[in-house]
């Protein structure tokens, strides 16, 4: 079915709305794969990909049309021209992970053909330096490198506000799963971002200081940290998502877990992510093709060529460029973001 | 609650919570605080030339900062304060006598231009012919030549805005959804500057005239937050006017500012921060000129290639953009449409030619920021400056409804605009267009306007 044109035959086993959406989003998202394609890589050298997988609705339909984009390639050539390492972070920090355990496994019985690896967020504690910058700079104590790891939730402790804890988690992830794809030896991460998505990234980063990170985070490029990242649902909706989710057969909607939207109580409790999260949510409502030009726009902007010996953010890992703070290790944002950190 | 000392003095009792960043301080501490940061905003950006004269169009705020540091700093500026008057009832009434008063309290000469003056229209009269939706394009449009063509009838070659630090986190979010990634690369910067087409024109009692197609522009409040321009104007006793729109519906602009307004509940410094992004991401704007912003000594100077395309800087003509309105509403219908071209192929049967966009669509009217620049109406016909009236007359030969009525043919000769960069073959301001954006209004508002047309006053 993926690559398929649009005037393909329709598949019997997808319901009518199904039939007439289908071969749009698979489309939008297979074009995007193109540098994926079976020529360009070598029998039996498949490229490894990682697909972080939330079990929300845009990750596990991500890994869904991958899937049939494969067997396409499959079908057509007799091999696909890349392998899916799919990886959950699990980030309930305390409880045992069996409930990400179990929700993985029916994934895997789903998708048998690729491999499935579970992390929890609370590894990234023990990453190099992680422990260690929030420990000295947050206690000021003398405790040096050798203080075990912390916990997930002392770590985060330290945060006070809403925005900071956040962006900090967004942050941590990020880096443990760009490390498991790096160790992995996956040659890209591909994020299931949607265009609502990367629209909210955009504005958020841009409140939270770290405009001059963005075309990290929101293009298809390769990224400071040595590795590619592509976003393969850039340009499909949510809402297009959600839907087109909701009608594939067998039902993808079991392998999904919704978000437990949490209401904001008041907006101390409220991060920045959150207040763009609920704006693109009304904007992509009443005015879905503004969402899509936001991303169409912002993935213009030039990446500055990153040099190898560039420092980086302690925390981020962004390059510092030149106008770092000078006394900092940190970037501009995530000064913002480390409360204890003076501005 | 307990009282605090101020965390600057120790002594006093704070009496502030800062907007900016939350400390708490007291009124004489914050007010020296206020001063000392625009000092150092102005002095790290070279804003100004020793002995410069300076017209300040903007609010009390600024009037009065300025001057204070003028003389503290001994700058030997010479200032005046410059008001546009839109000719809106009611709208500038109450403020009259406050500025007028402001004016006197600082002892700077006050020079009010009027719309009707420079156009020929007061925004009441335009109103009056076309209706409220769509009236704030000719309003930010004639504001943007006007504070340019006042500063000439003064002959003040910098004009000093009050944009604070909201309205240019405004202008940033707002580029950002309207995929306007020229003006995200312009709007942060402190000084704009519109590049003469025309050559300086001989001396004048002495002096160079000053074209008022070479207006260099300042924001010296630019990092100052508008809460805290507010508790100035309080602590010093001055008047603060809000810089509300009267006609402002739902926009990008309005849309963008409800998000500032919410990102400074959840954190004051983010509006910094929108800023600072908008700064950094306007050097990844491909073929940004603006490289070497701050470290250079000009590199927040953003050379404007194209007048009528700086209307950003002027916060209520933003909306007018080349590439569409301030409409959410219909920029999502454009993009629908391009889409549907797109997707059949047919992307430039669809795409409509920029002068009808313009003088079409219009846009909602949005807030705009006005700085307080205040007048009446009338109260100014002989005032100015003698000398400079004739010289001025020939350098802008901007024509109104009068003149327009005698001499309809040309104008519609020059219906057919060509694109090219230089001046407005009307009034000599710099356009991309062969008929600057104003000059197509007033078009517009002349051709519409019954010859008979002595119902000034704005009656309907
Ligand atoms: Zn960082
Ligand atoms: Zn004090
Ligand atoms: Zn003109």
């Amino acid at each position: 079915m993926p690559g398929r044109k649009p005037a393909a035959p329709k598949d019997s086993t997808l319901c009518r709305r199904c039939q007439i959406n289908e071969p749009a989003i698979t489309t939008k998202v297979v074009k995007r794969m193109d540098s994926f394609r079976v020529k360009h890589s070598d029998p039996g050298q498949e490229r490894v990909l990682l697909l972080p997988l939330s079990f929300g609705a845009c990750s596990t339909t991500l890994l869904y049309l991958l899937s049939e984009h494969m067997k396409g390639q499959v079908e057509r050539t007799g091999r696909s021209g890349y392998k899916l390492h799919v990886l959950h972070v699990d980030e309930g920090f305390n409880s045992d992970d069996n409930a990400s355990r179990m929700q993985l496994d029916t994934v895997k019985e789903r998708f048998p053909e690729h491999t499935y690896s579970l992390s929890s967020l609370a590894e990234v504690t023990s990453m190099e330096g992680i422990t260690s910058m929030f420990k000295q700079e947050a206690e000021h104590e003398n405790q040096e490198s050798s203080t075990p790891p912390l916990s997930m939730n002392e770590l985060l402790s330290f945060l006070t506000s809403a925005t900071s804890r956040t962006d900090t988690l967004q942050i941590l992830r990020r880096r443990l799963i760009t490390t498991f794809a790096k160790i992995h030896g996956c040659e890209s991460i591909l994020w299931a971002h949607s265009t609502t998505r990367l629209a909210e990234v955009t504005l958020a980063e841009t409140a939270k200081g770290r405009g001059a990170s963005i075309p990290w985070l929101v293009s298809d490029t390769s990224s400071p940290h040595g590795i590619q990242y592509f976003y393969p649902m850039r340009e499909l909706l949510t809402k297009e998502i959600i839907a087109f989710s909701s009608l594939v057969e067998p039902p993808l909607i079991e392998l999904i877990v919704r978000d437990v939207a949490k209401p904001a109580v008041s907006t101390k409790n409220t991060s920045i992510d959150d207040l763009m999260r609920q704006y693109f949510e009304s904007v992509e409502r009443e005015y879905p093709s503004i969402v899509a030009n936001v991303v169409r726009t912002t993935g213009k902007l030039q990446a500055p060529e990153v040099r190898e010996a560039e420092e980086r953010c302690e925390l981020c890992e962004m390059p510092l460029g030149e106008e770092a703070p000078a006394r900092s290790r940190l970037c501009y944002g995530c000064i913002r973001t480390l409360p204890w950190v003076e501005n | 609650m307990l009282p605090h000392p101020c965390e600057i003095c120790k002594i006093a009792r704070a009496q502030i919570l800062r907007p900016k960043n939350s400390s708490r301080i007291c009124a004489p501490c914050f007010t020296a605080l206020f001063e000392a940061e625009a000092a150092e905003t102005i002095i790290a950006n070279n804003l100004f030339q020793p002995g410069e004269r300076v017209a300040i169009g903007a609010s009390g705020v600024l009037a009065s900062v300025l001057k204070t540091l003028n003389e503290r700093h001994d700058w030997k500026l010479d200032l005046v304060l410059l008001s546009i008057d839109e000719g809106i009832q009611g709208y500038r009434d109450h403020s009259l006598e406050a500025v007028k008063r402001n004016g006197a309290d600082l002892d700077l000469p006050l020079k009010i231009v009027s719309y009707e003056e420079l156009y020929g229209w007061s925004m009441d009269q335009v109103v009056a012919q076309i209706g409220k939706k769509g009236n704030c394009t000719y309003c930010g449009v004639f504001r943007r030549q006007a504070l340019d063509r006042g500063a000439a009838m003064l002959n003040v070659g910098h004009v000093v805005t009050g944009h604070n630090v909201d309205d240019v986190a405004e202008t940033v979010l707002m580029n950002l959804l309207r995929g306007d990634l020229p003006r995200l690369s312009r709007g942060t910067s402190i000084v704009t500057s519109t590049p003469s087409a025309v050559p300086q024109s001989g001396a004048q009692n002495g002096e160079k005239a000053v074209l008022f197609t070479n207006v260099k522009r300042s924001k010296p409040l630019m990092y100052a937050y508008e809460k805290e321009i507010v508790l100035y104007a309080h602590h010093k006793k001055l008047d603060y006017f809000s810089t509300e729109c009267l006609y402002s519906p739902e926009a990008f602009r309005g849309s963008a500012r409800t998000l500032i307004k919410n990102l400074e509940r959840i954190r004051p410094e983010s509006i910094m921060d929108v800023v600072r992004s908008g700064v950094d991401m306007a050097k990844l704007v491909p073929g940004s000129t603006s490289n070497c912003k701050g470290e250079c000594s000009n590199g927040s100077t953003a050379k404007v290639a194209s007048a009528d395309d700086e209307e950003a800087d002027g916060g209520c003509g933003s909306g007018t953009a080349s590439n569409g309105s301030d409409s959410m509403a219909d920029m999502e219908m454009k993009l629908q449409q391009n889409e549907r071209a797109e997707a059949n192929g047919t992307e430039t049967e669809v795409s409509m030619p920029e002068r009808k966009a313009e003088a079409t669509s219009m846009g909602v009217p949005h807030n705009h920021e006005t700085y307080l620049s205040l007048s009446p109406s009338g109260s100014t016909s002989g005032e100015v400056p003698g000398g400079l009236c004739a010289a001025k007359t020939a350098i802008i030969p901007m024509r109104t409804k009068e003149e327009k009525r005698s001499s309809r043919k040309p104008a519609r000769d020059a219906a057919a605009p060509k694109q090219r960069l230089g001046q407005c073959e009307r009034c000599g301001y710099l356009s991309s267009q062969a008929v600057c954006k104003a000059c197509v209004l007033l078009d517009g508002l002349n051709k519409a306007r019954p010859r008979t047309g002595v119902e000034v006053g704005g009656g309907d």
